[in-house]
């Protein structure tokens, strides 16, 4: 169960994202301890773990937010160091829902989100009018962001990762704050991804990831402890021994 | 460029979007004509004291030349004028990268095309428009002081162009330490305690451990000597220059802070 973290990505032929050793110290406290992954195009990835496990600094030293104290993070071959615009026109990233401007519109923050990608005139409308079918945004266009609902506001967050077409996807911690019914509007978009795009889904929830996901790495306190297809890893008796930090064989 | 605009057009839908634009606007307003009145009021009564002193009456002959709106009103307004921007501007600044930072939303921005020396030239553009804004606002009292005083267009033109340079400097200095952190009122009270200390070092020259070049070179970094340059209507290369590397220096910190927050985290 606990493959060579490249062994499906060499499967499928292709790397979208590949990570080396890849480290992030924030002074004495290691976040990422050497990380070492594959993820092929078009898999649906599934990165779990607790909260403070390094899931969240994964995502940052790949979209460049963070650099790494060692190692490596490539998107398509490219680093986020060497090239922050080919990285940033590959990836479209969802955070937490509470990350937008309260005071815009919908309308207002999809065209600012198009345009900062570099989208202008028609294509920018076209890649506003399609986002907004797709996630059902019509009768919200007019509406501050801060009145919206959570899940309503997590539909504009993918809306505006979706606007430039971009062929990784990534998502954090997407249900988080959200009530069921929420959850479950959020997670039918999502299954609607899979196999479109790169999907890499950053959670901890059990359900989310073996519901959404083909393959999952489990990391904690910064270290890969599994990484596998999602039904293997998570199948044990036990899955929640791998948050904890013991090997693969607990689960 | 496409990029840019659309940084640009949020930075403004953001700020004339959220009603501390219009506080701040109308603080200005009435800060400054509290300030004028208070002053104008001192005027008039000086002036009803000196002339009806004289036995004569009112006679506009008996009044020393040095009670004038010039001197009595237009420059203590001014001067009351510069500090008080030092105690406003960084209420205007203090969200301006600290809220993106609260918010997360910075880490949106980071994913986009935009570059970070796009994100602080957006920032620090919509700030000096605003800031300019304020400016023409409160400027309107101490104009009608130049006018009624006599003094010329250039010399209007002269302050109002010191004005704007003092408050753009204190706002450079407010968006770069809003930029180190995402706690408001940490930037706003680092503004404030930047703003004082560059504003004037006269009083260091009663320590006589301060050597006479250090008073001098602190002399020439200071706000007040530049400010109070223009307030007297003279426009000198070397206080232009002052305040365009004052807004470049603190335009290049808070570019930095992109590149430490990617290192610090």
């Amino acid at each position: 169960m606990n493959e060579p973290a490249d062994a499906a990505a060499g499967k499928r032929g292709g790397v979208a994202i590949e990570a080396q050793g890849l480290t992030r110290r924030f002074g004495p406290h290691v976040a990422l301890d050497g990380l070492d992954l594959r993820i092929a195009p078009g898999e649906a990835f599934g990165l779990l773990g607790a909260n403070g496990a390094g899931k969240t600094t994964f995502i940052r030293l790949v979209t460049g937010f963070l650099l790494p104290s060692a190692g490596t993070v490539t998107v398509d071959g490219m680093t986020a160091a060497a090239d922050p615009a080919g990285v940033s026109a590959r990836i479209g990233f969802v955070a937490e829902t509470t990350r937008l401007y309260p005071e815009l519109r919908v309308g207002t923050f999809l065209r600012f989100a198009g345009g900062a990608r570099g989208l202008s005139g028609s294509r920018l409308e076209a890649q506003i009018d399609a986002g907004v079918a797709r996630f059902q945004l019509e009768s919200s266009l007019n509406r501050p962001l801060g009145h919206l609902s959570k899940g309503l506001q997590q539909r504009v967050n993918l809306a505006q990762a979706f606007l430039h077409d971009p062929p990784l996807l990534i998502v954090d911690e997407p249900t988080s704050g959200l009530d069921p019914l929420q959850q479950e509007e959020v997670r039918s978009v999502l299954r609607g991804l899979r196999g479109e795009r790169t999907l890499i889904l950053c959670t901890h929830d059990l359900g989310e990831a073996r519901e959404l996901t083909e393959r999952v790495a489990v990391l904690s306190r910064g270290k890969l402890v599994a990484c596998g297809p999602t039904r293997e890893v998570l199948s044990g008796a036990d899955p929640l021994a791998l948050f904890r930090g013991e090997n693969a064989s607990a689960a | 460029m496409t990029a840019l605009r659309a940084l640009l057009r949020k930075e403004l839908l953001v700020l004339f979007g959220s009603p501390m634009a219009y506080v701040a606007l109308t603080l200005v307003v009435l800060v400054t004509g509290l300030i004028f009145f208070d002053h104008l009021r001192l005027y008039n009564q000086t002036l009803f004291l000196f002339a009806s002193s004289n036995m004569g009456g009112f006679e506009s002959d008996t009044v020393p030349d040095y009670i004038n709106l010039r001197d009595t009103v237009f420059f203590p307004v001014m001067e009351t004028l510069g500090i008080t921007l030092i105690g406003l501007i960084p209420l205007v600044t203090m969200r301006v990268f600290a809220e993106e930072r609260a918010r997360g939303t910075d880490e949106l921005l980071v994913t986009t095309a935009l570059t970070p020396a796009q994100i602080v030239l957006a920032k620090f553009a919509v700030t000096y428009l605003f800031v300019t804004i304020m400016m023409l606002a409160s400027f309107v009292y101490p104009a009608m002081a130049i006018i009624e005083g006599g003094i010329g267009a250039q010399h209007l033109a002269s302050v109002f162009v010191g004005l704007s340079l003092h408050a753009i400097a204190l706002a450079s200095i407010g968006l770069a330490c809003s930029a180190y952190t995402s706690n408001q009122l940490v930037a706003a009270v680092a503004g404030w305690a930047v703003g004082f200390v560059l504003w004037d070092f006269s009083w260091l020259s009663s320590f006589s451990f301060v050597g006479e070049r250090s008073i001098a070179f602190l002399d020439a970094i200071s706000l007040h000597l530049r400010y109070g340059s223009f307030a007297e209507g003279i426009v000198n290369l070397g206080h232009l220059v002052y305040f365009v590397a004052l807004a470049a220096l603190a335009a290049a910190i808070a570019r930095f802070s992109f590149d430490w927050r990617r290192v610090a985290g």
